[in-house]
């Protein structure tokens, strides 16, 4: 048998050591949700298998209104604000990075100064009110409507598809928006996915912004909902929100457990997309470039 | 003659500026408008009519303030303590995945390392209070176990620094590792091949050869976070506050969040976003000024 060396073991048990405490305290989450409430006292804080198993804490966040709405909240910002982001940063990152036209140096100047110079809350505040988008969701989904260090990630990678393609479509005829549509796009689908991907998780995480902007809790996200109970420990809400006939559900509830519960939800649709991202990932296309 | 060739350009390439004309209305109407916004520090806010000019007044008020320098000493303290703790982790993480051989361990690694950069700041806090909870936390009994008492540490001014540091830890250093892996990937085997033949153990092919190839990445992204240093983490301060432990990790940011959209100070608090503004520009120029001068990259 061959001997393994001692740097081996220290360095396999050290990631080894970082993976558990990564996954213990998500799982323990996991676990507690899925316990049975008059038992899950008895699970330990590193616990990953629940105590007894039932589905009581689900079937009531997933019966309440205010959670049932701000998922579908959640899920229109997604859909919407990531459908915008993807239509108006490809425009731009093809026009700026594949054209030349008057003009070009002053708009990638200030995009420059956009990257460095951020504007303070306080004026962009300011700015929705004014524009009366406050209570809306075309603020949340306007606001950052192209980020622009993803702006000059596409424009790096559309750099990258020969300029020889599109002078061929310009002989051919071509418009420069059909040269857009029917060859940089789907030349570019992999990029594209994963900024997707990138913008998607953005919108379904984003809670500040709908924090300070929408104050009708019929209008909040899951992550503001998510806040509301986990973070400023609000119980009356949620509680409140509750049929009148669960009244003795509510009385042998663990709010700890309701509250893993709440956190999981607003997790499934990242692990759903996790394997795309590790693979889109993997596949390099934004190997190096993308910060944040 | 000069100016009508220009002016046929731009009609002939009209498409290309309709193409253009959403983007650039956005970056317009939600950048460069609340950027020029903010010379509201400079004045006084009115509900109806315009806003007065009253020069530096708010920034005397600032400077006189001694909430500000409190705000200003924890966002130094709680970025140096990142820096400090938080930068290394990345790097030794890279290091250990690239010794691993094993395609399986090695990618389950990774992807269980990259995942907490996925979750919002809101989920990540709720993880941590459940974990740091005084009563059944994990991280209490664990202590427990070695007969150490526990301890509420979302409510110990002494500790939540160090909750701050770890759980910014826990959120990034598994994705931070992706560059500096990237980086490795880069060298050449033969260079470690050649090392093998000469007989350096794994340890000095680390040393002499991983380590050097890993330096310009590390100097570039050490200057990256340097230009970062004013924030100090928002929306984990903003998550993981409370009425305990606010002195101490009460940031800039969350003291323009507080005096202006909680209590409507718009111009004072513009002041202070403009001092974090200013003093951030700075910091990245010079190191973009720094970068180009050590590593020949620019930070754009």
């Amino acid at each position: 048998m061959k001997k393994i060396p001692w740097s081996k073991i220290i360095i396999y048990g050290l990631l080894l050591f970082l993976a558990v405490s990564v996954l213990i305290p998500l799982l323990n989450l996991l676990a507690m949700s899925l316990s049975d409430p008059k038992r899950v006292g008895e699970l330990s804080g590193l616990g990953i298998l629940p105590k007894g198993f039932s589905l009581i804490n689900y079937e009531i966040l997933l019966s309440h209104p205010l959670i049932l709405k701000s998922i579908g909240n959640s899920l229109f910002i997604t859909i919407v604000g990531t459908t915008l982001n993807l239509m108006l940063t490809t425009m731009t990152a093809y026009v700026l990075a594949k054209t030349e036209f008057v003009g070009k140096k002053v708009v990638i100047f200030f995009l420059i100064v956009i990257m460095v110079v951020d504007p303070s809350m306080i004026t962009e505040y300011l700015l929705v009110k004014n524009l009366g988008l406050l209570d809306s969701y075309t603020s949340l989904i306007l606001y950052r409507a192209i980020s622009v260090y993803y702006l000059f990630i596409l424009m790096r990678f559309f750099n990258e598809v020969p300029d020889s393609i599109i002078e061929a479509a310009r002989i051919d005829g071509a418009g420069h928006f059909k040269i857009f549509t029917k060859i940089m796009l789907p030349l570019s689908k992999p990029a594209i996915a994963t900024f997707a991907l990138f913008y998607g998780i953005y919108h379904w995480n984003e809670y500040f912004r709908a924090t300070i902007y929408l104050t009708d809790p019929n209008k909040w996200p899951l992550q503001v909902v998510l806040r509301q109970f986990v973070i400023n420990q609000d119980n009356t809400t949620l509680l409140s929100g509750l049929s009148s006939e669960s009244y003795d559900v509510v009385a042998s509830l663990d709010l700890p457990s309701l509250q893993a519960g709440t956190i999981i939800i607003s997790i499934i649709p990242l692990l759903l997309v996790y394997p795309l991202i590790l693979k889109h990932f993997t596949k390099g296309a934004l190997e190096g470039g993308v910060k944040d | 003659m000069k100016i009508k060739k220009l002016i046929k350009r731009i009609r002939e390439d009209w498409v290309l500026y309709l193409m253009l004309l959403p983007g650039i209305t956005y970056f317009i109407v939600f950048h460069i408008v609340p950027i020029l916004g903010m010379k509201l520090a400079f004045q006084d806010y009115r509900i109806i009519g315009d806003n007065e000019w009253v020069g530096l007044k708010h920034f005397k008020v600032l400077m006189d303030s001694s909430a500000f320098y409190d705000v200003l000493k924890n966002t130094i303290i709680i970025s140096t303590m990142k820096i400090i703790f938080i930068f290394p982790i990345p790097i030794i993480l890279s290091l250990l995945i690239s010794e691993v051989r094993s395609g399986r361990f090695r990618k389950y690694v990774q992807a269980v390392s990259y995942l907490p950069h996925f979750l919002s700041w809101v989920v990540i806090a709720g993880v941590w209070i459940s974990f740091l909870h005084p009563a059944d936390g994990g991280f209490n009994v664990i202590r427990n176990f070695f007969q150490l008492p526990s301890i509420d540490f979302m409510t110990s001014k002494e500790h939540i620094r160090w909750v701050l540091v770890f759980s910014e830890m826990w959120r990034s250093a598994g994705w931070d590792s992706i560059l500096y892996i990237a980086a490795i990937m880069k060298i050449s085997p033969s260079l470690y091949e050649a090392a093998k033949i000469d007989g350096a153990s794994s340890f000095q092919q680390m040393r002499y050869i991983t380590l050097p190839a890993l330096l310009s990445t590390v100097i570039t992204i050490f200057i990256l976070n340097l230009g970062f240093f004013m924030n100090a983490g928002f929306d984990q301060v903003f998550n993981m506050s409370n009425d305990s432990v606010n002195s101490v990790i009460d940031i800039l940011d969350t003291y323009v969040y507080r005096i202006g959209i909680l209590n409507g100070q718009y111009a004072y608090a513009t002041a202070a976003s403009l001092f974090k503004g200013v003093v951030g520009i700075v910091l990245i120029l010079g190191t973009h000024y720094l970068s180009k001068k050590y590593t020949g990259k620019g930070v754009w």
